[in-house]
């Protein structure tokens, strides 16, 4: 499955994406949000579902989302 | 010493409290929200389980949990950051200066600001006519305590944040007496609570938190740091880190988060009954002594403290003299100029008596015993 980096607002939101993504039963890591992805310090969240489906997650619990990446396999 | 000043800050803590906070201290290393690093992310991770546990417990979103110092940080970054534009502001007349001082400070700083006391009357339903009767076409804010820190009394706040909902009037409620004791819910007109997590809630000094419930942006009174948008001049402007800049205090919050717990584990209702019943039985015993007079009404609703005066001292003597017989009771104002006003006891002060639920009724009963020696033969 492609893994994906989405840069969300804070250190925060990434706990709470995490959290909500892993009680789904989904994959969800939080790493520090790279120089290509964000504008300074900040947090992403690595997931390995369909980015759609878990865009719509976010969006449902107003978990702002920044801008993503796939990963290489 | 018989610790009777838990208004001011609980003492002893639960166990529970002191071990995390240890843990804290010594294993969660790193700056949540800073470095990236897994110590980091670790303790990012165990601070949010925190505003988690406190989102739970005042019905709020975790992302709209603030941490602050104590309730008068919290209450200053609400109050401000609401009243920056201007406008007409509405408070108690029982009001700690966590709640009058900034709100005077503003309309002494800002022309466009003005502020409006509402008198505390003997009945709710009075209470309540004095605040609406205050409600101007610019009163942009509410802001009053759940009960007093002087004498306990609840005040029909519930009732007042409505009125302020059907008004569009933004309510700031400073729950620093009342969390833990009562149990208090964003929503229904309610838009920030401000509590100290000290007290109430049991956790370590130096805790405190403002409670969003997301309707009302706030404008900063601090910026800085906050690990988010760092390269930008602009302040964060998403809570909860646009009013976190710094470092956080991670022993203390993870402190706090234990004093929830323990506060779920034995339930506010249980709680509040004990601490209820030894106030009841220091007020029944109190009232009999000829030269004591205590501050209650019985047609009032009372959060557990019970403060009192002294015919032949001032407060300050009386605790004193209690101090070296080994009693802990707080004399003086309070910090509360309003109250003080508005009870008439600005000339001595009162003397306090707050109990937490790790007090029993034989330490009561040796309160009891000392302030019947006072009375008999005097300090």
């Amino acid at each position: 499955m492609q893994k994906s980096l989405i840069a969300v607002s804070s250190i925060t939101y990434a706990m709470k994406a995490k959290k909500l993504l892993n009680n789904m039963g989904l994959y969800c890591e939080i790493q520090r949000t790279p120089k290509n992805l964000g504008s300074g310090c900040g947090y992403s969240i690595r997931v390995r579902d369909d980015l759609r489906y878990i865009f719509s997650i976010l969006d449902k619990e107003n978990i702002t989302h920044k801008a993503y990446q796939n990963l290489p396999e | 010493m018989i610790y009777f000043d838990n208004s001011a800050t609980t003492f002893p803590k639960p166990k529970s409290v002191f071990d995390r906070a240890d843990y804290a201290a010594r294993y969660l290393g790193g700056n949540p929200g800073r470095s990236g690093h897994k110590m980091s992310v670790r303790v990012a991770d165990e601070v949010y389980k925190v505003r988690e546990k406190i989102a739970g417990f005042f019905n709020a979103k975790p992302e709209n949990v603030v941490f602050t110092l104590n309730c008068t940080h919290a209450v200053n970054f609400a109050m401000k950051g609401i009243m920056q534009n201007g406008g007409h502001i509405i408070i108690s007349s029982l009001e700690h200066n966590a709640v009058s001082r900034p709100a005077f400070a503003l309309m002494s700083s800002q022309r466009n600001i003005s502020v409006s006391v509402a008198k505390v009357s003997e009945s709710r339903e009075k209470t309540i006519s004095n605040f609406r009767s205050l409600i101007r076409q610019d009163t942009k804010c509410v802001c009053m305590m759940a009960a007093s820190n002087v004498t306990g009394e609840i005040l029909p706040f519930n009732e007042i944040a409505r009125i302020c909902k059907k008004r569009g009037i933004c309510f700031i409620l400073d729950a620093a007496q009342a969390a833990g004791i009562i149990d208090i819910k964003l929503g229904d007109g309610i838009n920030f609570i401000c509590c100290a997590g000290h007290k109430g809630l049991y956790g370590l000094s130096g805790t405190g938190v403002l409670i969003s419930d997301g309707k009302y942006s706030l404008n900063t009174i601090i910026e800085g740091g906050t690990g988010a948008t760092s390269l930008e001049l602009k302040q964060t402007d998403f809570l909860p880190e646009q009013l976190e800049s710094g470092t956080i205090n991670v022993p203390g919050i993870i402190s706090l988060g234990a004093g929830i717990d323990f506060i779920r584990k034995i339930g506010i209702d249980k709680i509040k009954r004990k601490e209820d019943m030894l106030c009841d039985m220091f007020v029944s015993q109190v009232e009999r002594l000829d030269n004591f007079t205590v501050i209650r009404d019985n047609r009032k609703e009372y959060a557990p403290l019970v403060s009192f005066s002294y015919k032949k001292a001032n407060s300050f003597e009386v605790t004193d003299y209690l101090s070296k017989r080994g009693f802990a009771l707080r004399g003086g104002y309070h910090c509360s100029a309003l109250a003080h006003t508005t009870l008439g006891t600005k000339e001595d002060g009162l003397i306090r008596f707050s109990p937490s639920v790790f007090n029993n009724q034989s330490e009561v009963r040796k309160l009891i015993t000392e302030l019947k020696k006072v009375n008999n033969i005097g300090i």
